[in-house]
């Protein structure tokens, strides 16, 4: 009999995610209201579930499948963190939905428990049936305006792209499975390494020993992952599918596709590289050190979003590059491969989610109200909403990084741990790239104070927005000035694993 | 190392080449008689009356889809039904609940009107 226990957050969001989709099949009347909240409180109880029931783990034999650990339990909140932002931004355009409104909430659970599975799972094919439990309602959700061209030309973009790439990442894991025979993350991580440690060593011909590496296949294996994982968190070469998407989607969904999505690919990306393959992670490795590619990877996305977002002038493409170039500053913290990196990593992701949720959720209200969705657009919204511009600028100058928001801690212990990690030259770079994402960063607030419009339009969020707007806004200023209770709970995280 | 995966190498060659080889032979070695009855779809078999892309109703999708599911229900109940007394209550609640996530979904598509022909 197996332990089911650790489950039971998910099981539980699993069973809501099902009542949702009945409660809007048999409900008289045609509101939005009452599945929004319920999936709202799903949401809120499966985070005290994660809480109660952590710890343990789903065992087959003496392998753990699906464990429940502290970093598990971190990511799990900064995910339902989202989903619970995503629902809560979404009441205006779900309403102007003429049909299938219940199913967008399911939908948007059902995602959620994939993501949930992601991050705890210890064994291969777990994590693939948890990234395609994640995306496949995420296809769905990305393409629900269907009568809208956008919407549709990007829900079909990200299927073929996230089938592609998930063919890729599985192809990869098969030759990972192929290598050492098994599928459990620790027992892979045990051959690799004894594997490494008994052939890796020849003689050469000045009597010392030279690191020889595991072979093509393996290299051929790391890229193939690393590639898989990364269309996921739109990492450059393989962040094409995300400007279009981002823009076609519902605002809410694009914002919780660049935070929910990017937080489960991300704690993928750790279990693998930093948790099972630690072993290869330096440049001592010569052939098969993922470090060095990611680091090569990390620095191309951060030039490369930057420097794209500047020439957009729709604010959700604007926003899809700086996510892109986000995801490159958040892949410094992986390569560092410490405790410090790890936890960097988390804290990041959990500023991140607060500013970018907030932004989107600004950037979906006013499309609502106004139907626009260029940056210039905004002009003269600190006269007409002072407060919607004031928190829209926190978030703006949080994601660029600016003391006392929470992006500023956030970018600060990533790069400190890549010092410490001795990527200096990462740091030089990304540092640079920081400079000059400030100046798309702070355009939209120069737009929004200095620029004179007669725009007249009077922003007024609904209650589920506005708490939605609240939350972020507090979370941006209170983690920026007080970061010590959520760093201690992500250097936690890391306890987790080798380092 | 890379001497290990010589045996990919010739397979790809030896793969590419076995199918080429097999064409180009053909190609050397048929006779060309082509005539009408000689060119339809089924040389031997129906005659054909209408081409085969038409419109059909997607309805049939529909309809395809949940029989499939409940086809594949049908190919689970089987063994565990033959097996019942050895699979003790453990099987019976696993059953129970992938029964319950089927009939929540056969509803949905009820009520839905999936199951109306108009």
């Amino acid at each position: 009999m197996i332990n089911i226990t650790p489950l039971i957050p998910e099981l539980f969001l699993l069973v809501m995610a099902i009542v949702v989709l009945m409660l809007d099949l048999f409900s008289s009347r045609r509101t939005v209201v009452v599945p929004a909240y319920v999936s709202m409180a799903a949401v809120i109880i499966t985070g005290f579930l994660v809480f109660k029931f952590g710890g343990d783990a789903v065992r087959w034999g003496s392998n753990a499948i699906f464990v429940a650990d502290s970093f598990s339990q971190f990511f799990k909140v900064i995910i339902l963190g989202a989903a619970f932002l995503a629902i809560g931004s979404s009441f205006g355009t779900a309403d102007r939905m003429t049909h299938h409104r219940g199913e967008f909430f399911a939908l948007l659970l059902f995602s959620t428990v994939g993501m949930m599975f992601l991050v705890s799972a210890k064994e291969l094919i777990l994590l693939y049936v948890g990234l395609e439990l994640t995306t496949i309602p995420l296809f769905v959700l990305v393409a629900y305006q269907k009568t809208n061209r956008a919407s549709s030309e990007a829900g079909l973009k990200y299927l073929i792209i996230g089938a592609a790439s998930s063919a890729i990442l599985l192809y990869g894991l098969s030759l990972l499975y192929g290598y050492t025979g098994t599928t459990y993350l620790n027992e892979i991580a045990q051959k690799t390494a004894v594997y490494f440690l008994s052939h890796g060593f020849i003689p050469n011909a000045e009597g010392t020993t030279d690191l020889v590496g595991m072979g093509p296949a393996f290299s051929v294996a790391l890229m193939m992952i690393i590639a898989g994982l990364t269309f996921k968190l739109a990492i450059v070469p393989f962040h094409m599918w995300a400007p279009d998407v981002y823009e076609g989607a519902p605002t809410p969904i694009t914002a919780f596709l660049s935070v929910g999505s990017k937080a489960a690919g991300l704690a993928a990306i750790i279990r693998i590289f930093d948790g099972m393959l630690y072993a290869f992670s330096h440049d001592t490795m010569p052939n098969d050190s993922w470090g060095t590619m990611m680091a090569v990877l990390a620095a191309v996305t951060m030039v490369a979003g930057n420097i794209i977002a500047i020439r957009q002038t729709n604010i959700k493409r604007m926003l899809a590059y700086s996510s892109i170039a986000q995801a490159g500053y958040i892949l410094i913290g992986v390569i560092a491969a410490s405790k410090l990196g790890v936890a960097s990593c988390g804290f990041y992701m959990f500023a991140y989610m607060f500013a970018n949720m907030g932004a989107f959720a600004i950037v979906g209200l006013y499309a609502e109200k106004t139907g626009k969705k260029n940056i210039s657009d905004f002009a003269g919204l600190s006269k007409t909403s002072p407060i919607i511009a004031a928190l829209m600028t926190m978030f703006m100058l949080s994601l660029a990084g600016i003391p006392p928001l929470a992006g500023f801690m956030a970018k600060y212990y990533i790069f400190a741990a890549a010092i410490e990690a001795g990527y200096t030259w990462l740091v030089i770079l990304a540092l640079l790239m920081s400079v000059v994402s400030l100046y798309y960063y702070a355009n939209v607030v120069r737009i929004m104070y200095m620029v004179d419009s007669d725009n007249k339009h009077h922003i007024i969020p609904s209650f589920p927005a506005g708490l939605v707007l609240a939350l972020t806004g507090i979370g941006v200023l209170l983690f920026g000035i007080l970061p010590q209770s959520i760093l201690d709970m992500a250097y936690k995280t890391a306890s987790s694993f080798i380092f | 190392m890379p001497a290990d995966y010589s045996a990919v190498l010739v397979f790809i060659i030896a793969g590419t080449g076995i199918v080429v080889f097999t064409f180009l032979l053909s190609w050397f070695v048929q006779p060309r008689n082509p005539y009408k009855v000689k060119t339809e779809t089924y040389e031997c078999g129906e005659p054909i009356f209408e081409q085969s892309w038409t419109q059909f109703n997607n309805r049939f999708y529909i309809f395809g889809l949940i029989f499939v599911i409940f086809d594949v229900e049908a190919v689970f109940l089987f063994p565990w039904a033959v097996a019942f007394k050895s699979l003790g209550l453990f099987a019976l609640v696993e059953m129970v609940i992938f029964i319950t996530i089927l009939l929540v979904g056969l509803v949905y598509a009820w009520k839905k009107g999936a199951l109306k022909w108009v």
